[in-house]
Parts: C-alpha cells; sequence; structure tokens
C-alpha cells in the first residue's frame, strides 16, 4: 500500500463524520463502482428470478438475492479500495480482480456469518489485509474495539433506507396511477383478499427489491470501508504519516539542492562562499535558541497574579454570564389548585374549550381583518397613479437647492440682538457670523467665498492687520463653531460684547 | 482529495470548515426525534383521554404542533439542535455557518411535506444520497444544512520535555503536523511512533526512541515551552 496516493483526506474524524466520507467517496466514485455492481449482479438477479420462476416457488428469486449480498459487497469494496489507494478500475478488471481476492471469509460470510449486523466493517479486514486466522481475530478486536455500536446501527439503518426505497416506488406508483385504472388484483392484495400472490406481482417487488438494494448495498459497503479507514487512521496516524513523508520529501529535496550549489559553486571562491552562505542560511545552521521566555522575560507558563485577577474580573461580568440577581413577586403559600370533580365537568369543559378556541378564532380574524385595512390605509396613495407623477419633473438641480443666504439686515447688531432675545439663539449666532465673515472679507479686499469653512476665516482673521479686530474675529467664529457643532451657547453677557463694535455694528471705530 | 468539509471564506480571511452531516447521522437524529415526539405523545395522551371530545381536540392541536412547530422551535431556541440532533452532534446552520434564523427554519420544515414524499420520506432520503453536502430538498431551498457540531478526537497534552530549536524553518502544516504527532503518540504503538519518528530521520539526525525525544522536544520548543 503507498499511503501518498490516497486520494481522501485523512484526518482523525468522528465515527458519525466518517460515515459520510463513505458516502462523499461513492459520489465520487459512482460511475465505476455501479458499472461493476450492475454487470456483475443483473445476471445473477435473472438467473435466480429464473431458477425461482423454473421452479413454481416466484419468491426464491428475492430470498436468494437478499443472501447473496455478501458476495456482491466484494464489488463495490474492490473498486473503491483500489480507487483511494490509486486508479479506480473500470468493470471487466473489477471482475477479473474478483479472482484474485480470497473466497473463504465470503464464503463465511454466506453462511454462519449470514446475519452479522458488523459486515460492513468485516469486510475490509478479511478481503484487503488478508491475513491468518490467529491474526485476524487479534487485529478484529483491535478494530471493532469502538466500532460496534456503529457498524450495527450503520447495517440497521441501510436496511431501513433500502425499505423507505422500496416503499418509494410503489407508493410514488400508486400516487400516479388513475383511481380506475389500479389493477383489481392489487387492490385485493392492499385489502388482503388474496391468498395467493400472483408470480407477475413477486416478480415486480423482486425487481424493485434489487434496485433499492442496488442503490443502498454500495453505500453500506462505502461507509463500512470509510469507518475502517478512519479506524485505522487513528490506530496508526495515517495523517501524520503522510504529512512526515511529504515533509521528508521536501527535506531530501532541500539537501540535494545544497550538494547542487555546492558542486556548481566550486568554481570560483566569490560563489564557493555564496554557496555556502546559501546553505548555511538554508538547512545547516541552527538558529540561537529563541523561547518565550527570552523574548518576554518571564516564564511565559507561570501563573501570572496580574492575569488571572483580571480574568476574574472579566467572568464577573454579566455578558460573560456569572450571577445575576433576579427579583420577580412569588405567592407566599401556594394557590390550591381548583379542586375538579372528574364527572360533572367534562361537558363544561369541552364547552369551555371550545368556546375559548372560537374566540381565539374570531379574534384572530378580526386582527386579520384590522391589519388589512391598516394596510390598505397606509398604502393608500400608492395605488392611484396621479397625472403629475406619469411625467415626473425634472428634480431642479442641485446649486439650487443650497439656500441661497438672504442678505444682511443693515442694523446686523440689533437683528441678531433681536433674535438672541427671542431665544433663536442659533440663528443669532449664524447671523453674526455671516456679518462677521462678510465685514472680513471687506477688510481684506476680497470677494466673500460661498464655499469658505469656519476653519478657512480662523485662517484669514491671521491676516487682519488690526490685531484687536483679528481677536474679534476669531471669538466670534469660535463662539459660532461652539454653538453649531456642540450645542454650548454663550451667556447673555459674552454676545452683548460680541455684538458691541466692528464687525457687528460695520461703523463702529473698533 | 475527497472529503465532506464546506470550506468557506470570509471578507476577514478567515476560513471556516463546515463539516456537512449526511443521510444516515441525519437519519438516525430523525428517528430519535420521532421516538421522542412519540412518547411524549402517548404520555400527554393519558391526561387527555380523561376530558373526552374535549381531550381529543388538544390531542389534535398537541399533534400539530409536535408536527409543524416542534422542529422549528428546537432549531431556533436550541442552538440549531432537535434534541435528536443534539444527541448525535448535529447541528442546523445557514450555508455561510451562521447560526439558523426563523424564516429559513420555517422553510425548510415547511418544505419536509415535499421531503417527506411518499409518505417514508424518499424524497428526502435520495436528495440527502445525491447532494455533495447532504442537504435535502428543504435545505436547499431554505439555503441551510446540517453539520457535525461535536468536537474533533483530541489527542492529550504534550509531555513537557525541554524545548530543543527547530534546525530550519518549517511550514504551518507540517508543524501542525509535528504537534499532532506529538499529542497522538500516545495513542500509538511503540514501534509505530518510531516508524514515524524514523521517518523524519533527515530532519532530526537520529532514530527510533532517540528520534520520538528529538521530536517531542521540538514540539515542546513549538508550544512554546521553555
Amino acid at each position: 500500500m503507498e499511503l501518498e496516493r490516497i486520494g481522501v483526506v485523512l484526518r482523525p474524524r468522528v465515527t458519525r463524520e466518517a460515515l459520510d466520507l463513505g458516502a462523499a467517496m461513492l459520489r465520487a466514485h459512482a460511475r465505476p463502482v455501479w458499472s461493476a455492481w450492475f454487470a456483475f449482479t443483473l445476471p445473477l438477479f435473472v438467473l435466480c428470478n429464473g431458477l425461482g420462476v423454473a421452479l413454481g416457488w416466484p419468491w426464491l428469486g428475492w430470498v436468494l438475492m437478499w443472501w447473496l449480498k455478501p458476495l456482491f459487497d466484494r464489488l463495490p469494496l474492490y473498486v473503491l479500495s483500489r480507487a483511494v489507494f490509486d486508479q479506480a478500475p473500470g468493470w471487466r478488471q473489477t471482475l477479473r480482480g474478483q479472482a484474485r481476492w480470497p473466497w473463504r471469509r465470503t464464503l463465511a460470510a454466506l453462511t454462519w456469518l449470514r446475519v452479522d449486523s458488523n459486515r460492513a466493517l468485516r469486510l475490509p479486514l478479511d478481503l484487503l489485509e488478508g491475513s491468518t486466522r490467529a491474526q485476524r481475530s487479534a487485529r478484529w478486536k483491535v478494530l471493532r474495539r469502538r466500532l460496534v455500536g456503529e457498524t450495527s446501527l450503520l447495517t440497521y439503518f441501510c436496511l431501513l433506507f433500502e425499505l423507505v426505497l422500496f416503499l418509494s416506488v410503489w407508493l410514488f406508483a400508486l400516487l400516479l396511477i388513475p383511481h380506475e385504472w389500479r389493477p383489481q388484483s392489487l387492490i385485493e392484495l392492499v385489502r388482503g383478499d388474496t391468498q395467493v400472490i400472483p408470480t407477475a406481482w413477486v416478480l415486480a417487488g423482486a425487481g424493485v427489491a434489487y434496485l433499492a438494494m442496488s442503490v443502498i448495498e454500495p453505500l453500506y459497503v462505502a461507509c463500512g470501508f470509510a469507518l475502517y479507514l478512519n479506524r485505522r487512521t487513528q490506530l496508526e496516524a495515517w495523517d501524520i504519516d503522510l504529512a512526515f513523508r511529504r515533509l521528508r520529501a521536501r527535506l531530501q529535496g532541500v539537501a540535494l539542492l545544497a550538494g547542487a550549489l555546492l558542486c556548481f559553486g566550486a568554481w570560483t571562491p566569490a560563489a564557493q562562499a555564496q554557496a555556502t552562505a546559501e546553505v548555511h542560511t538554508a538547512a545547516v545552521a541552527k538558529p540561537a535558541s529563541v523561547s518565550l521566555d527570552a523574548v518576554f522575560g518571564a516564564r511565559a507558563e507561570a501563573p501570572d497574579p496580574r492575569l488571572a485577577q483580571a480574568a476574574a474580573q472579566a467572568y464577573r461580568d454579566p455578558r460573560f454570564g456569572g450571577e445575576h440577581t433576579v427579583r420577580r413577586w412569588e405567592f407566599k403559600y401556594t394557590p390550591k389548585p381548583a379542586t375538579a370533580t372528574v364527572n360533572p365537568l367534562f361537558p363544561w369543559l369541552g364547552r369551555l374549550l371550545g368556546g375559548f378556541f372560537q374566540l381565539l378564532l374570531w379574534l384572530l380574524l378580526i386582527g386579520v381583518l384590522g391589519g388589512l385595512i391598516w394596510l390598505g390605509w397606509r398604502w393608500r396613495g400608492r395605488w392611484l397613479v396621479r397625472e403629475e407623477e406619469a411625467a415626473p419633473a425634472l428634480s431642479p438641480p442641485i446649486s439650487s437647492m443650497v439656500d441661497a443666504p438672504a442678505a444682511l439686515p443693515a442694523d446686523l447688531a440689533g437683528a441678531a440682538r433681536a433674535l438672541w432675545q427671542a431665544q433663536h439663539r442659533r440663528e443669532a449666532l449664524a447671523l453674526l457670523y455671516r456679518g462677521c465673515v462678510e465685514q472680513t472679507a471687506r477688510e481684506l479686499r476680497q470677494p466673500p467665498a460661498a464655499d469658505a469653512t469656519e476653519a478657512h476665516w480662523l485662517r484669514q482673521a491671521q491676516a487682519i492687520d488690526d490685531p484687536q479686530r483679528s481677536r474679534r474675529v476669531i471669538e466670534i467664529v469660535r463662539t459660532w463653531q461652539f454653538a453649531a457643532y456642540a450645542g454650548r451657547y454663550p451667556d447673555d453677557a459674552t454676545v452683548e460684547q460680541l455684538l458691541a463694535g466692528w464687525p457687528a455694528q460695520p461703523g463702529a471705530s473698533t | 482529495m475527497i472529503d465532506t468539509v464546506r470550506e468557506i471564506e470570509t471578507a476577514e480571511g478567515i476560513s471556516l470548515r463546515l463539516r456537512a452531516a449526511g443521510a444516515l447521522p441525519r437519519a438516525q437524529a430523525w428517528v430519535l426525534d420521532l421516538l421522542l415526539r412519540g412518547v411524549f405523545f402517548i404520555v400527554a395522551m393519558i391526561p387527555l383521554s380523561i376530558f373526552g371530545v374535549a381531550g381529543n381536540g388538544l390531542a389534535m392541536l398537541l399533534l400539530f404542533a409536535l408536527m409543524w412547530a416542534y422542529a422549528v422551535i428546537c432549531e431556533v431556541w436550541m442552538d440549531g439542535q432537535t434534541p435528536g440532533k443534539r444527541a448525535l452532534g448535529l447541528r442546523v446552520v445557514h450555508a455561510d455557518g451562521t447560526p439558523v434564523t426563523w424564516l429559513p427554519s420555517v422553510v425548510r420544515n415547511l418544505l419536509r411535506a415535499v421531503d417527506i414524499l411518499p409518505g417514508v420520506y424518499g424524497v428526502g432520503l435520495v436528495s440527502t444520497l445525491v447532494d455533495p453536502h447532504a442537504r435535502r430538498l428543504g435545505d436547499i431551498v431554505a439555503g441551510t444544512m446540517v453539520i457535525h457540531a461535536r468536537e474533533l478526537p483530541a489527542g492529550q497534552q504534550v509531555p513537557a520535555m525541554p524545548a530543543l530549536p527547530l534546525p530550519l524553518v518549517l511550514s504551518a502544516d507540517e508543524q501542525a503536523a509535528l504537534v499532532d504527532y506529538a499529542e497522538r503518540a500516545g495513542q500509538l504503538t511503540v514501534q509505530r511512533q518510531e516508524e514515524l519518528a524514523n521517518l523524519l530521520t533527515p530532519l532530526t539526525g537520529l532514530r527510533d526512541t532517540a528520534a520520538i525525544r528529538q521530536l517531542v522536544a521540538y514540539v515542546n520548543w513549538l508550544l512554546g515551552r521553555a
């Protein structure tokens, strides 16, 4: 067995997950599995049923096909075991390969081990490992240790699945055939009127059972094989084996490369020096011992009291669970249950319950009607297509949506004071700010910029020659900023101070 | 490579691995749920049978709730697990791995009406066998899937040894394999441990017991022990 060529992802799995791996393997190799399956079993199916009909026991084919299951199991297992480690064989190859597999264990499975719920797990052990009897029983003991329950469940559920598929086909047929077309014999059969079942029905049943078996039996074998793979991965760490082999190949490759570099670079001393340096970094030198202790200066694993304290603190946070105090009202005494004498209450209780649920239904109806009316009221405008909406006007250009500022009043200080006293504080400060900005622009002989920010005016204020005016502009802008962005308004005295003199009164000297 | 994992990469570059649960574990969980509900119903019928026709009505209501509301309520309020799923370590999640919410849960359980056709879950069985993530039709429509929620079997603590720095830089996969080896060595026979350790003679330069000790020392270094 060459583990490097394995085609499934090996990792330790929960046993139930291994079952799903079996289904996935089967899905991936469906074509070779089922072509080999039908190539082998279909002739046998015909043969068995032919034999049954010839002998006058039509049910014999059914029984024989069921009995031969362990024989058929060899095919999916052969395909899957080859497919997992190598390439999936074609159906001819599979049939030829059967000759090389041991037959003795299959004979055992066909006779005294026929009713064995662990067959799925026994198959790979018997057919793939090929060991002596003593070895085999020892292996079986190790292999089955934690799997017996799962393999038995697998067997029973695969039986159940077969039954489900078998019944599904019949029930679908029953559903799809119109009532008057159903043959009388079937109805009699269902009603149990007939004692002797016609041969045609038995053969049809055998055919459907064979199809159901064809679907489920490869699944059964695949799941058993996956259980086997998983158990051996557990016991022998196949996944680690694979990773180590890959690492080994890489290391040997590195060593080869280093050797090649050495030979190649030996021609010139400089190149040689470089090559040895490369090898040095690549593989040979051991790096200086770096541990967590060296990096962090303290023992990494020593319990840190501060960390423990912080963790305890964190766990006390109610969001991480911890203790909650819940307050609620409770009866001081337990209320006595209403003692109900059983007999006279029967009709009562029925009527009561009936009335209750009727009331509930009426309430539900009222609720639904109310909801509908509410919805209608809410969406009342949407249902009428209005004339205006048919030809919607062009949306106004964005530039005109920005409010053009109204012209400033002549008496800026007065207007702002009036607004302030009327409790329109924000508007008052905005007016003051706008006036201030305009005056500043005039002072600096600049055109007033519509897109200038407060920060722009703060910078511009520095450029005013008069330091007092400059300071006042900064004060006003700052006051406005505090009011506009933080909702922090100045007191009346400060506002009065801001409104006095330039720029609120442009004519003022200061 | 064949695997049953659905891998999802989040926007943060974290890959989530959802281990899809197949037909067999799901059928087992379903049967368990069916038994639980059956027992509950029968136990509830005992007191209800005293009340005559009224009790019958209540029993019908209970049956309806057990058929249609049981799975939805359990899935939404019990972390995507009905009692049967919990017993088998399964969980319903959205296809992207997030916890299942009301609408998808209602949809996937309403569509049982289709999956149950023709009365014995034939459609659902075929769908779970064919779909690569073993979803039944209800799952496909609701955008949910059933995953294995139980933790993977883990090994034991790596034995403490004086740490030895690795002589060369290993990739993350290779480091993980080394740590796996040290954790699971206890489950292997001594011969198998040596066999595996001998594979890495190019790394350790040693064989057999000495190689095992060397590897465990490397792992101690990888785990940041002194």
